[in-house]
């Protein structure tokens, strides 16, 4: 089957490139440079996975990856961004992007990160499972009622695996499951980050923009 | 024909604006009240006249309070606290006197003269401004010996101010702005200075490196120093004098192996850590043995990952390289894992280091943080 990408750069040069990488993996059905012209396009074309740029004028990534959602919840986001702040991966993710890989990613990972998102899988590069690990750290309050507001030990195990460097299929071998049982685990983690009504993720994503 | 405020209330209401002016000077003649609103309607109706030039603002409103204050005198004089009533009239016949001056425009030719261009100081402007001041000291001097009529001292002093503010009041008031905006531009163009001279050492320096280098692992490792030496100055996340905190040292640590030994380091911190002699052993101990993967185990990248959670310090070096048979360490590795171990014993922590051929090599040391 053959999967369906747009992307949306600001970045003419850097679009070509990523173009030229995917055009022998997937079919590239369009590409914008702006945020309202993607919305637009997205809508219309309907892919199945939209590459997007976190920082664009008019909005940026977050304003794409939130105004299709709503429209098209078939579509599935992966944000490729050069930057690797902490409050721009964890502000993309809680807009509904199902990963976040930098663009010093080589190639075939790339190609991998796009299959896996089409897949209805989390994307976590060692980076983001750091970020999730760091803003899910500390005591959690004892009268806290959200299953969402923490991580279980199981799924800080995953993270910790994925922020050394280890892929899923070793992540699995490690801990002895299977790479199915991995890939829940992760999609798991990226739901709580995504509607964890946590006070810290907030003042921990603020305190971070400040460092 | 002041200010234009006469022909501003005669279109708000309708009338021809002589009748207008008429009851203004019949008020004022009787009153002295007159001219006293008038001036009030003209420093509060700004914006009718406001058409001239916006950044007269400032200057017009200093000059109207004066000439307001100078009415406030005048209705001193009128219910009698003053035992000069010659002056009353004095006052008359210069603001109408002023006002006889007037060409018929609209603004009126005092605001005219705020407005007047500054580099050709207007004649009747300076002759004005120079009028007044004349009046204003002359009545200074001639009461200098009844200093108890405080009322005339201060009309004096009211209508030099006027003066001032009318014939120099515009050149001030630009002198000022020009050397505001002086200093902004000056600010301005050290600022770029700066930036150009570092883009120049950094940046650009290695984009040359670049264009003559023909190796392209070398080439992708320049631009991922340069790449990382920009970030940290963009935003400004390396204090690179005075490290104190674990997850700063291991980004130097990362950049330096990264420079040195051609490999990518994937570096993670989740918490952070003073550096203190604990967690100084841990980075020393951490930093050797990726310095032993960079070197030996083939692979890019190796992933440096440093964590501070429930009072412990871990940092797990991990690469996908060849890997080693742990029981049967070759000899010039066994020197490096028993420098790690013991670097790690001497402050109470621990060395792990686990690898089979051809499935990467991890070392993993930790300490309890203090």
């Amino acid at each position: 089957m053959i999967i369906d990408v747009y992307l949306v750069d600001d970045h003419r040069l850097f679009l070509s490139g990523v173009k030229a990488e995917l055009a022998t993996e997937f079919r590239i059905v369009g590409s914008a440079h702006d945020a309202d012209t993607a919305i637009g396009e997205i809508r219309a074309l309907h892919p199945d996975v939209v590459l997007v740029d976190v920082h664009m004028p008019d909005g940026g990534g977050i304003a794409v990856v939130e105004g299709v959602t709503q429209t098209n919840p078939g579509v599935s986001f992966l944000a490729l961004s050069v930057s690797d702040l902490a409050e721009d991966v964890i502000a993309m993710i809680r807009a509904g992007a199902r990963g976040y890989v930098t663009k010093t990613i080589s190639p075939a990972d790339l190609v991998d990160a796009v299959r896996r998102v089409h897949a209805g899988d989390a994307v976590f590069s060692p980076r983001l499972a750091g970020f999730v690990l760091d803003a899910f750290a500390g005591a959690i309050p004892a009268d806290s009622d959200h299953d969402f507001d923490q991580l279980t030990p199981r799924e800080k195990d995953v993270l910790r695996l994925i922020a050394r460097g280890f892929a899923y299929k070793q992540v699995a071998r490690k801990l002895n499951i299977s790479v199915k049982t991995v890939e829940s685990h992760v999609s798991s983690v990226l739901r709580k980050l995504q509607l964890s009504s946590r006070h810290e993720l907030a003042r921990w994503a603020t305190k971070r923009r400040i460092v | 024909m002041l200010a234009g405020v006469a022909g501003g209330l005669a279109d708000s209401f309708g009338v021809p604006d002589a009748y207008v002016r008429a009851a203004f000077v019949s008020l004022a003649a009787v009153w002295g009240l007159g001219a006293l609103v008038y001036l009030a309607l003209w420093v509060v109706t700004f914006d009718r006249v406001d058409d001239v030039e916006v950044d007269l603002v400032a200057p017009r409103r200093a000059a109207g309070l004066a000439i307001a204050f100078l009415g406030l005198i005048l209705l001193f004089g009128v219910i009698g606290l003053w035992p000069n009533p010659a002056l009353v009239l004095t006052i008359s016949a210069l603001s109408f006197g002023t006002a006889a001056l007037a060409d018929g425009s609209r603004v009126g030719p005092l605001t005219a003269l705020l407005d007047s261009d500054v580099e050709k100081p207007s004649r009747a402007r300076l002759l004005i401004g120079g009028l007044l001041l004349v009046v204003g000291l002359y009545f200074l001097g001639s009461t200098v010996g009844r200093l108890f009529e405080v009322g005339a001292v201060l009309l004096a002093i009211a209508i030099t101010g006027l003066g001032i503010a009318v014939g120099f009041g515009p050149w001030v008031r630009r002198l000022l702005s020009d050397l505001g905006e002086e200093r902004k531009e000056r600010i301005r163009q050290e600022e770029r200075a700066e930036v150009a001279a570092h883009l120049h050492d950094s940046v650009l320096q290695t984009l040359a490196l670049i264009q003559r280098s023909e190796d392209p692992t070398r080439m992708a490792l320049l631009a991922r120093h340069q790449e990382t030496e920009l970030r940290d100055w963009l935003y400004g996340t390396a204090p690179l004098a005075g490290v104190d905190m674990v997850s700063t040292a291991l980004k130097q640590i990362a950049a330096k192996v990264e420079e040195d030994h051609g490999v990518r380091v994937e570096l993670v911190t989740v918490g952070d850590h003073v550096l203190d002699e604990s967690s100084r052993a841990l980075t020393a101990a951490a930093t050797e043995a990726l310095v032993n993967a960079a070197k030996h185990s083939g692979a890019s990248p190796v992933s440096l990952f440093f964590e501070a959670e429930d009072g412990w310090l871990s940092i797990y070096v991990t690469d996908q390289g060849k890997g080693f048979d742990v029981t049967a360490i070759p000899s010039d590795r066994r020197g490096i894992a028993q420098s790690i171990r013991s670097r790690m014993e001497k402050v109470g922590g621990s060395a792990e280091i686990s690898s089979q051929p051809g499935d990467g090599a991890e070392v993993v040391v930790r300490v309890a943080a203090s």
